[in-house]
């Protein structure tokens, strides 16, 4: 192998913050979101790109019980979060 | 601290991650060469390392004015192979014990059997050659001889093993601390501090083995006179054992980690001897012998004490052995003592103590100058009048004595022993940053994430997998 796993998963992590975040500029411009919704949305990227790090480290580390509850830990707030801020905004903008 | 040697490979090393930032790591590992990369690294790590590292000037603890420096007699080893505490006989049978089963394998135990003792004898086997009573605290033990030769005129004496006549001139004293310490990693040191020459940690007397074995119980215990130098610096230096070995504790797998790292400290020790003998000093390399292995590597700056007794390192945590050089050269750069909040943690975790199969770790929640266990009126073994957890080592040793190996359950258990992992120095890093009721939660934390549970034979399996973990893809 050329890459390491740990190495993959950062090149991997780097596009998905990149889509993140065209994303948030995208539904921004149709939105207009407010402090709550980017406080929302912006906190819940994060977290679900950690998430998303922390439980492929842990897999690759060879505990599968610290990635499971990574997602229980990070996963499920970051999914409330990225889905009560969307409410918000879409709420906002109508 | 130095870095270990093999950092330089292809696996995101140890501190990266936060150096880069979280989100800017992600990023960072698309948009910047591997150059660019490394300085920012570097910057930022130079900008945050201080706040969650503090340096002390003196010894971090507390000594009381009483402490008295601790005999070669008093050590666990000697005090019960060589019979000097023969009226603690919990002791002597524990020895007994443990280096009768240390020959025996088990195949109806998996971790006992013939395979596992086979892997643990491969682990001891350099040092049990060529220094085989270093690992028992006693000094002089084969190449971990005392001589301090000086070659005669004309005489070809290959190996080195002689004291230069020319004296090296370092530059000045970083420059001088700076070789020693590359010298010390070139020769397999995984960490290395250095710090002078302290006789609160050496021991007061010395143990005499062969003279024992002869019959000469008169000249049994020996003192400093016959040092043959007066020692102004020791070189402290930490070797990390292998995580998947010391995960399947107290197994003689763990025992394998454990006697490959005594194997590879007494051939370190001794090249780096050899070293400040070229250079024209005296040296003597050490194992646990001449003197307290973990309060000179507190001194030297490559970690803190702890409940369980270990030296916690910053990097590896418990998981290391410790080896010293002594010598008379003292043109250098002394470290420092640190502080990364190993012992605070320590005051709400206690893992270790519930992991202890011998229940020899205390559960106080503060450190005292003086043990508090149960064997406490008779405890020749602790180093007494220094403000930290006394360990009953004979509890521990008797539980050595029913394994027939050396357990290592308090290190796998833990939260500092975990594998080079990024998310690991994140959690490491936030838990220096937090106040001492946050870190009950981070325990609890690791423990529901499945961080260091002991006597899990599935571990053994992890350790044979030849894929391994897969995080450095090779
Ligand atoms: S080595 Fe085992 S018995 Fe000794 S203190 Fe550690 S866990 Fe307890
Ligand atoms: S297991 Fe916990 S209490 Fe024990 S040494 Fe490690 S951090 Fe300290």
């Amino acid at each position: 192998m050329v890459f390491t796993g740990t190495e993959t998963l950062f090149f991997l992590l780097g596009i998905i913050t990149t889509l993140f975040i065209l994303g948030l500029i995208k539904y921004n411009k149709q939105l207009k979101f407010n402090a709550l919704s980017w406080a929302l949305l912006g906190t819940g990227s994060f977290l679900c790109i950690f998430c998303i790090a922390w439980s492929v480290s842990a897999v690759l580390e060879g505990v599968p019980r610290a990635a499971s509850m990574g997602m229980v830990v990070f996963g499920i707030p970051s999914l409330l979060m990225l889905l009560l801020g969307r409410r918000f905004a879409i709420k906002k903008s109508k | 601290m130095n870095k270990k040697n093999s950092e330089g490979s292809n696996a995101i090393n140890r501190r990266n991650f936060l150096k880069l930032g979280a989100a800017g790591a992600a990023i960072g590992a698309v948009a910047f060469p591997a150059k660019a990369k490394e300085e920012i690294i570097n910057k930022i790590n130079e900008k945050t390392a201080g706040d969650f590292i503090k340096t002390h000037d003196k010894f971090p603890y507390e000594i009381n004015e009483d402490y008295k420096p601790h005999s070669n007699k008093d050590i666990m080893f000697t005090g019960s192979f060589w019979n000097f505490h023969s009226e603690d006989e919990d002791v002597i049978n524990s020895g007994k014990e443990f280096s009768y089963k240390t020959f025996m394998h088990f195949e109806e135990k998996k971790g006992f059997d013939q395979l596992s003792k086979a892997m643990n004898a491969g682990g001891w086997a350099l040092h049990n050659t060529v220094s085989p009573l270093g690992s028992q605290a006693i000094s002089g033990s084969g190449i971990l001889k005392w001589d301090q030769y000086r070659k005669k005129e004309g005489e070809f004496i290959p190996h080195h093993d002689w004291i230069n006549e020319s004296q090296y001139q370092f530059g000045n004293k970083q420059e001088a601390a700076d070789a020693i310490k590359r010298a010390a990693r070139l020769y397999g040191a995984d960490l290395v501090g250095i710090t002078h020459r302290d006789k609160r940690w050496d021991y007061t007397d010395f143990v005499d083995a062969q003279a024992i074995m002869e019959g000469r119980h008169e000249d049994a215990v020996y003192g400093w006179e016959r040092f043959p130098f007066e020692p102004k610096s020791v070189i402290v230096m930490a070797f990390e054992m292998d995580y998947e070995a010391i995960a399947t504790a107290p197994t003689d797998i763990q025992g394998a980690g454990a006697g490959a790292e005594y194997s590879s400290m007494t051939k370190t020790a001794y090249q780096l001897s050899i070293f400040l003998k070229q250079l024209g000093y005296h040296a003597i390399p050490c194992s646990n012998d001449t003197g307290l292995s973990i309060p000179y590597a507190i001194a030297a700056g490559l970690g803190e004490g702890s409940r369980m007794g270990n030296l916690i390192t910053y990097k590896y945590g418990p998981r290391v052995r410790l080896a010293k050089v002594y010598t008379d050269f003292d043109f250098t750069e002394y470290d420092k003592p640190i502080e990364f909040g190993a012992m605070e943690f320590c005051k709400n975790c206690m893992r270790c103590a519930d992991a202890c199969p011998g229940k020899a770790i205390s559960f106080d929640k503060e450190p005292s100058f003086y043990p508090t266990h149960e064997n406490k009126d008779n405890a020749w073994y602790n180093a007494q009048g220094i403000k930290k957890y006394y360990m009953d080592a004979k509890k521990c040793f008797h539980t050595w004595g029913e394994f027939g190996t050396d357990c290592g359950s308090c290190m796998a258990s833990c939260p500092y022993n975990k594998p080079d992992f990024w998310h690991h120095r994140l959690v490491d890093k936030i838990t220096a940053a937090m106040p001492g009721p946050v870190h009950d939660f981070m325990r609890e934390m690791d423990e529901l994430f499945g961080y260091g549970d002991v006597g899990n034979l599935e571990k053994i399996d992890v350790f044979y997998n030849p894929k391994g973990r897969s995080y450095n893809g090779h």
